[in-house]
């Protein structure tokens, strides 16, 4: 076995599996905010039809995703995660600016929290595999 | 590129492929759809297809993330054997 590690050890410099023994395990705080991203543009986008209730909850969402992305920044060997991070906080920032243009269309509104709600699923799947 | 050429590459990606990339491609051919009918602005179209490519920089982000944890838990294992032999 000893002489397998010691096979192995040339493809320790590659850096994907560089990567992969140091990149940071599961994190609970992490994984509940993208959680709770995922469940509230489920329920905010019924309320999409309301101006002024869906106003509030994009405000809502935009800091969350602002939060999530703060979070994940200065968490080391997250480099995917942090990108992943910006670009749904990038999505969730541009409903909250389409509200300073009124009407906003409910429609609009809607697409903008499916996009939220599926890639919060595609983030949430894979936190909740990082090694423990 | 006219918008028909566009409509039916995107018809034919749905019906193709794997089927999350099929979805995708669904997805937006019904939201070009909406526009034609004048539910959205050119404007709105723009930035849902703008939140569409991000999706794709996370789908792909998160692919890299997936291969990396995969090779770490294959790892783990191997450092679990070599111990335990």
């Amino acid at each position: 076995m000893k002489r397998l590690i010691v096979l192995l050890l040339p493809l320790l410099s590659s850096c994907a599996v560089y990567d992969a023994i140091t990149m940071t395990g599961f994190d609970p705080n992490e994984y509940r905010i993208i959680t709770e991203i995922r469940v509230d543009a489920n329920h905010y986008k019924d309320a999409c039809a309301n101006p002024l209730i869906a106003q509030t909850n994009a405000v809502a969402m935009a800091y969350k995703t602002d939060l999530f992305e703060i979070y994940s920044e200065q968490i080391p060997g997250n480099d995917d995660g942090y990108k992943a991070a910006k670009s749904l906080n990038e999505i969730a920032q541009g409903l909250t600016r389409r509200y300073d243009i009124p009407p906003v269309p409910p429609l609009f509104c809607k697409l903008k929290y499916s996009s939220i709600e599926s890639s919060a699923k595609v983030i949430q799947h894979t936190l909740g595999n990082r090694p423990r | 590129m006219t918008l028909d050429e566009i409509q039916s590459q995107l018809a034919a990606m749905s019906n193709a492929g794997d089927p999350t990339f099929s979805k995708f491609a669904n997805d937006i051919n019904q939201i070009v759809e909406q526009a034609k009918v004048g539910q959205l602005s050119n404007a709105d179209v723009a930035e849902i297809l703008r939140d569409a490519q991000s999706q794709l920089a996370i789908l792909e982000d998160m692919s890299q993330l997936s291969f990396k944890e995969t090779l770490n838990t294959c790892i783990t294992g191997l450092i679990m054997i070599a111990g335990a032999v």
